[in-house]
């Protein structure tokens, strides 16, 4: 009896997904162009090769507009907000998404993207930063948290320990500190923004105990606020010129090229760090969790589809195939057959031998022990952009030295803050 | 028909297109900066004067004003300046027809150039550890300089690029006309033992009075929309160093908050300013050119 329903069971469900299948593909030549915004990811740029195979099975073509990270959000949510749906999937990343969903933007990741994809092998701790009220809404092809990387053989010519404390850091940073030889003890990222100067300094705000509100009020401009800043901007002393514009491509290439000692930045960049073609410390990098009590910025970038660019029927069944397409297992393998190892979205990408054969065993195990540290640390609200973009002018005014008093900058960043969470209110 | 009415007819479709786009833009910046519209949320009220008062209490604002100014005074300025000492360099210099279309030649290539490749160009030069020009620098014992970080040197660093761009084609424009101006005027002073840069200073530059005029007009709008320039090079940065007023009100309304309201009242405000300050140039030039 058990066996008959199990049979009649499986039955339907194929029954239902041929059904889904045929539907689906009545929407076939319906779509001239489907139009992704997006930023110059690995795994984004890795589509390219493969993308004949999408635009032949939907008789479509995929249309990806490349920006970077600021505009990127920039013209998603001009194009989302006005109506003008231009894009069908959109890049959604930890920052926007809480505004996404609560304006009410994008679709639930199920209702767009076929259960044959296997949406449950997305990797947990990135799903998480994708879900708001238990519905995902993006599928994440990248993310993770924080990593230490260090220079192996500068620490061991000076006889230095891997710091495990964020004293020790600072200590080592600043004995590693030689601009003479061409070395700078740390790198950071300074350019203004959410998602750069103040993505890197929330980790040090966190650990120092700060809470951005404190009930409905902005508290960040506290004690622990003005401490993490004053510990961040001494560690720039130690840092290569022009360190207070750095984004986060200058601090990596800066590592990357040998000028830099000790770099905490998101682990993803960890295996840029051992591609020979463009990093010339290859096999010198030791990679390490991020020292006590710092914890470790979770992020996560991934496709959605727009609810404005794919109101009908046939774009959304398109957008949607296309997301789940473009994070299928099978494309993270195509990206690993082809070197790139920093964009994994999914558990069994992990697992797979093609994974650790790109990448240093000790890097991995350093991003297992920095799981465990790696939670969504930046104000979860829909103003966070706003917020976090007036802040970061702030911090980038004081790395600059157009300003000096830590707390009034602070306080004048809390003050505007304050008007934008009334708005939302 | 009479050429009174033909000329009626051939200009009404043009001006009434270019009035159309014009006013219906215009009006929806006025629209919006009456209310409070944000890119967040479909919602809004009408607030009146609200951001139009708030910008006269926002500080940002009036740093943008003054970033704006200076950006105009240095790249117009500093524009026609190298035009001038280059045109008549060459033209005292380099005789030979060929020769000088060469340099031409070469001298229209950085316009040519969208600004976006030469911005991303500049910034590599300028870069403190990889540059070029640092690296020169180093060799004769100066720097690194952070010639983009440095809030006292950004401005002008930048501004270097746009004169870089506008001054070599303004000096192509210069020498062309310098080549047709009548030869008599200059032989005489020659006769009378006048020296080079009394020739040019007295009688080559006046003669192209008008010209100039109209140049450092054009250069003065084109320095307005600089956005794509200084967005790629610095971002506003380091702190608000050179963030000129259409960048400001881009932050505000579109990257930041999406706050589009006040952006559009300070589009507005930028605008009045802008007829202004133009019509009070142009008229001033007018008077001086005759």
């Amino acid at each position: 009896m058990r066996k008959t329903h199990l049979l009649f069971g499986t039955a339907l469900c194929a029954l239902a997904t041929q059904g889904y299948a045929q539907d689906a593909m009545a929407c076939k030549g319906t779509l001239p162009a489907l139009n992704v915004i997006a930023q110059g990811m690995p795994a984004v740029t890795a589509l390219d090769a493969h993308l004949s195979e999408f635009n032949d099975k939907w008789g479509t073509e995929v249309k990806i507009t490349m920006l970077g990270e600021n505009e990127r959000r920039a013209k998603a949510r001009l194009d989302a907000s006005t109506g003008a749906g231009s894009y069908q999937v959109v890049y959604i990343d930890e920052a926007n998404l809480a505004e996404y969903v609560s304006a009410d933007w994008i679709y639930p990741l199920a209702d767009v993207v076929p259960e044959s994809y296997d949406l449950a092998d997305f990797r947990t701790d990135l799903s998480n930063v994708a879900t708001v009220d238990g519905v995902q809404y993006f599928a994440p092809f990248v993310g993770g948290g924080d990593v230490m990387m260090y220079r192996k053989d500068l620490l061991e010519a000076k006889g230095i320990a891997v710091p495990t404390t964020l004293d020790e850091l600072v200590a080592a940073v600043k004995a590693l500190n030689d601009p003479e030889g061409g070395v700078y003890g740390w790198s950071a990222r300074g350019q203004r923004g959410s998602g750069m100067n103040v993505w890197r300094w929330t980790p040090f705000f966190r650990a120092e105990g700060g809470e951005w509100l404190d009930g409905d009020m902005p508290a960040f401009n506290s004690a622990a606020g003005v401490k993490a800043t004053e510990v961040y901007m001494d560690m720039m002393q130690s840092s290569p010129p022009g360190v207070a514009t750095f984004n986060w491509s200058d601090s990596v290439e800066a590592f990357r090229g040998g000028q830099v000692a000790i770099l905490i930045e998101s682990d993803v960049f960890g295996p840029w760090m051992e591609d020979p073609e463009k990093s010339s410390i290859v096999g010198k990098v030791g990679y390490a969790p991020p020292p006590d009590p710092l914890p470790s910025a979770g992020w996560s970038h991934g496709w959605a589809v727009s609810k404005s660019g794919a109101a009908e029927d046939c774009a959304k069944t398109i957008a949607g195939d296309f997301v789940g397409w473009a994070t299928s297992k099978e494309m993270e393998q195509n990206r690993l057959a082809a070197g790139i190892a920093s964009d994994i979205g999914r558990v069994s990408t992990l697992q797979s031998d093609g994974f650790k054969a790109l990448v240093p065993q000790e890097y991995i195990d350093a991003l297992l022990d920095t799981g465990p540290k790696t939670s969504l640390l930046i104000m979860a609200s829909p103003v966070w952009p706003e917020i976090g973009d007036t802040l970061g002018l702030t911090l980038e005014e004081l790395f600059a030295g157009t300003r000096d008093d830590v707390q009034a900058a602070l306080d004048e960043a809390a003050f505007f803050a304050e008007e934008s969470l009334m708005r939302v209110k | 028909m009479t050429r009174k009415r033909f000329v009626i007819l051939s200009l009404v479709p043009a001006i009434g297109l270019l009035a159309t786009l014009a006013l219906v833009s215009i009006a929806g910046a006025v629209w919006f900066a009456l209310m409070n519209r944000t890119l967040r949320s479909p919602d809004y009220d009408f607030v009146g004067a609200y951001n139009f008062l708030r910008l006269l209490r926002d500080h940002r604002f009036f740093n943008a004003l003054e970033i704006s100014a200076i950006w105009e005074l240095v790249t117009v300025t500093g524009t026609l300046v190298v035009a001038v000492l280059l045109a008549v360099l060459i033209y005292e210099t380099v005789k030979k027809p060929l020769w000088r279309n060469l340099i031409c030649f070469a001298f229209l290539v950085p316009v040519l150039l969208p600004r976006v490749a030469a911005a991303f160009i500049w910034r590599f030069l300028y870069s403190p550890s990889l540059g070029a020009i640092n690296y020169l620098l180093g060799l004769v014992g100066i720097g690194p300089v952070e010639f983009l970080a440095d809030p006292s040197l950004a401005l002008i660093s930048v501004a270097i690029v746009d004169i870089w761009q506008w001054g070599l084609f303004f000096t192509v424009i210069l020498l062309k006309l310098m080549e047709t101006l009548p030869k008599d005027p200059v032989e005489a002073a020659k006769l009378d033992n006048a020296r080079t840069w009394e020739i040019h200073a007295y009688i080559t530059l006046p003669m192209l009075k008008g010209p100039l005029i109209s140049l450092a007009l054009v250069k003065a709008v084109e320095s307005l929309r600089s956005f794509d320039l200084i967005f790629v090079m610095t971002g506003g940065g380091p702190g608000t160093a050179t963030e000129t007023l259409d960048l400001y009100a881009y932050q505000m309304g579109i990257n930041m908050g999406g706050r589009i309201s006040y952006a559009s009242a300070m589009s507005i405000l930028l605008l009045i300013v802008t007829t202004v300050v133009f019509t009070i140039i142009w008229k001033a030039g007018k008077k001086w050119a005759n």
